[in-house]
């Protein structure tokens, strides 16, 4: 008598525990096909981390291309333009170890400028650019938009009479940055009293 | 007297404002030569609109406005252009100070068109400091219902006096100016808020409130404590109305002018006069003749200051602006502008140097006196961090940089400072953000162009090639890669469904700020369309040769 009412109960358990668990199965699987989020693939994060120069320093033709690189495991160090805090920011959302940047970061951010008198206009600076900062047509002066100009120098190689010189980029007054306030950690009795003899 | 509403925090600093409002309001020499900024106001500089050996008068426009956050620049004085540069003009004066006047208008009688196109012509912008062009404040009320305009008369910063002058000897204009504001943006009170360390200004601004018309004027006299002027608390204080935070006094239904503000705007309508001078003070112990003085646009800081005596010996520095709030010069060959409304000539006892700075013994000090209740200590050790999430956690941006915290600061940390430069940093990095963004739709927006170009060459070439096949009769087809028509299918699709996203995007925002340029999403959307077209002409290829392949079967 006991053993079969214990085993209707177990399997009456069973069935209730199974059918909770298909229930709510069912119901997560619903709530997250309703309520997808926007997706978010890990190349579009570490592509948003990227400088989007388009220079192709880091050896592919872009930042995005670059980024999938890195997604299947390539090195974080190619991109000189980004520098060190690039790597750090990349670093971090990868969980990886940052590496000493390959190559020269930059000391200046720099534009393309083309000395119109001696431009030819053969329009492989227009071929080679990679954002469309180029404007001219064949046998016409070409000129560089300085605004929409990244600096990544592909237009530099191409140029047959070498009428590109890459220019330190003037900045706007209002981008101007204050000079770096003196770094913290100085004990304050090392520092030359102010106005003092 | 209506009531006020408590704020916390608050300091009070020495006032010294005795020194410059004994003196009646004098005028300034006539300078010789002025220097022009194209920039003397919030958002986008001027573009000069004249040309070196260009005769100018008083009051001719020189530079335009250029956008809608920008205002226009008018020769100060008469004479000659002698220099325009990308970042000021400077005009070399003949003496006379022949002037050009607009028509005179009656602005109870002229339309709000009309009266704001004389505020932009005018090339007013707000005298108290930010310099926000004073038309496009006016024309707020196309976005945001006003009731409500307050006179910010509080001048609360040590040693200025200029607002506090200028009601003593222009309360009726003021007024008026006031009243003509409140009837460009609808709004049904004007509220008066001034520190009870004016009594001569609150004396004189009593005489005229009883007949000033058409809106319902209210004096309010408030204790005196600094920052009470800032805008933010001022509404506080007088309406017991929070703006949100990032948000703008429009945003609760206000708008603040300063007084000097109000009587530049009624001088532009009443007498056709643009903004070419304004009055300003200057004092310290290092000057001999303190006072508030009409002073021209442009006039150099120099020469001013030699003006009213200025004791070289004893100088030790001078400071554009308050005490509390203001830059100390590097030079003084720099120009007076829209925005200078005091210079302080401190001598070493008066603005003695800080200390050197020392660790932070966590007291709190600063953290009690902060008006707008941040956390200066966290912010201060976030700001050496680095931390820049963490900045903007604790409201990094509402900090209004009154400079409460670095005045009680036992340890003479120049927090202020740590703020404006992680502030700047902060800015900079969006600024960079968004350049990168931009480049980057740039980027795929030519990827995509190239990627149709591809496609209709294939596609031309495809043609060619079935034309030249039928011609010549049942020649074997060539064998046309068989392209995965599903794929393309889906392809196209997402393609449409892009296409369609953009246009959206695209159409609310253009809804929700019809002002500001969507450059980026127009080009987000033609990128778009340029994927469709290739995808379009990919898959109508591929059908083709599909069809071809089974014709020939």
């Amino acid at each position: 008598m006991s053993d079969a009412v214990s085993l209707a109960g177990v399997a009456s358990a069973i069935g209730i525990l199974t059918g909770l668990g298909v229930g709510f199965g069912a119901l997560l699987g619903a709530v997250s096909e309703r309520f997808k989020g926007e997706a978010h693939p890990l190349v579009d994060q570490i592509d948003a981390l990227l400088p989007q120069t388009q220079c192709g320093q880091c050896g592919y033709p872009g930042c995005r291309p670059y980024a999938e690189a890195i997604n299947e495991g390539d090195a974080l160090n190619k991109c000189p333009p980004g520098g060190d805090a690039t790597i750090q920011a990349l670093a971090d959302l990868l969980g990886r170890e940052a590496e000493p940047l390959d190559g020269e970061a930059p000391e200046q951010d720099r534009v393309a400028f083309i000395r119109e008198a001696e431009c030819i206009g053969c329009t492989k600076c227009i071929q080679a650019c990679p954002v469309d900062a180029i404007i001219g047509a064949a046998k016409q002066m070409h000129t560089v938009i300085e605004d929409e100009c990244t600096g990544c120098d592909l237009c530099v190689d191409p140029c047959p009479v070498d009428c590109i010189d890459m220019l330190p980029r003037s900045a706007p007054l209002t981008h101007w940055q204050p000079v770096a306030p003196l770094a913290p950690g100085v004990i304050a009795s090392d520092r030359h009293p102010a106005g003092g003899n | 007297m209506m009531p006020l509403f408590a704020s916390r925090g608050g300091i009070y600093p020495p006032e010294r404002k005795s020194r410059s409002n004994q003196v009646p309001l004098q005028q300034a020499p006539l300078p010789a030569r002025v220097i022009l900024p194209l920039r003397q106001h919030s958002g986008r500089p001027g573009v000069a609109c004249v040309t070196p050996g260009e005769y100018v008068k008083t009051g001719t426009r020189i530079a335009k406005r250029d956008g809608l956050i920008s205002a226009d620049v008018h020769a100060s004085i008469s004479g000659t252009v002698t220099q325009v540069s990308a970042h000021a003009i400077q005009i070399e004066g003949d003496g006379l100070d022949t002037r050009h006047t607009l028509t005179p208008l009656d602005w109870r009688e002229t339309d709000a068109l009309t009266l704001l196109a004389r505020l932009d012509e005018s090339g007013v912008v707000g005298l108290g400091g930010a310099g926000f062009p004073a038309q496009f404040k006016a024309r707020v009320i196309e976005r945001h219902a006003i009731d409500t305009l307050i006179i910010n008369a509080t001048e609360c910063e040590p040693y200025i006096t200029a607002d506090d002058i200028i009601l003593r000897h222009y309360p009726g204009e003021i007024l008026e100016g006031a009243q003509m504001m409140a009837s460009l943006c609808g709004a049904s009170q004007i509220m008066i808020g001034i520190e009870d360390n004016k009594p001569e200004a609150i004396a004189a601004l009593k005489q005229v409130i009883a007949q000033s018309r058409p809106a319902r004027v209210t004096l309010s006299v408030i204790p005196t404590r600094y920052p009470s002027g800032s805008e933010k608390l001022l509404i506080k204080t007088l309406l017991n109305r929070t703006v949100p935070s990032q948000g703008l006094p429009a945003d609760v239904g206000v708008l603040c002018h300063n007084p000097g503000t109000l009587l530049a705007a009624l001088q532009a309508v009443k007498s056709g006069q643009p903004l070419v001078e304004r009055v300003m003070t200057l004092t310290g112990e290092a000057i001999t003749r303190p006072g508030n003085y009409w002073v021209r646009l442009g006039t150099s800081i120099d020469e001013l200051l030699a003006h009213v005596g200025l004791e070289r010996a004893r100088l030790s520095k001078v400071v554009q602006g308050g005490p509390m709030m203001g830059n100390t010069l590097d030079t003084l060959n720099a120009p007076v502008t829209k925005l200078t409304n005091c210079l302080i000539a401190a001598d070493q006892a008066e603005l003695p140097p800080a200390p050197p700075a020392s660790p932070c013994i966590r007291c709190g000090a600063c953290e009690s006196v902060c008006p707008v209740q941040l956390l200066p200590q966290q912010l201060h050790w976030y700001a050496h961090a680095r931390e820049d999430d963490k900045l903007e956690q604790h409201h990094l941006f509402d900090c209004i940089e009154c400079g409460a915290c670095s005045y009680v600061c036992p340890s003479h940390i120049p927090l202020v400072n740590d703020y404006r430069n992680a502030k700047d940093r902060l800015r900079h990095q969006q600024i960079e953000a968004a350049k990168a963004e931009h480049a980057k739709h740039r980027f795929e927006f030519r990827q995509a162009r190239l990627a149709r170009e591809e496609a209709e060459k294939q596609a031309r070439r495809h043609a060619r090639l079935a034309q030249g096949k039928s011609s010549s009769g049942s020649s074997a087809p060539t064998t046309a890669p068989q392209a995965d028509l599903r794929s393309l299918r889906i392809a196209q699709t997402a393609a449409k469904a892009a296409v369609r996203k953009a246009e959206k995007v695209l159409a609310r925002e253009a809804q929700q700020s019809p002002d500001e340029s969507h450059d980026d999403l127009e080009m987000q959307l033609a990128t778009a369309r340029e994927n469709l077209k290739a995808a379009d002409l990919k898959l109508a290829q591929a059908r083709q040769s599909a069809q071809a392949s089974e014709e020939s079967q």
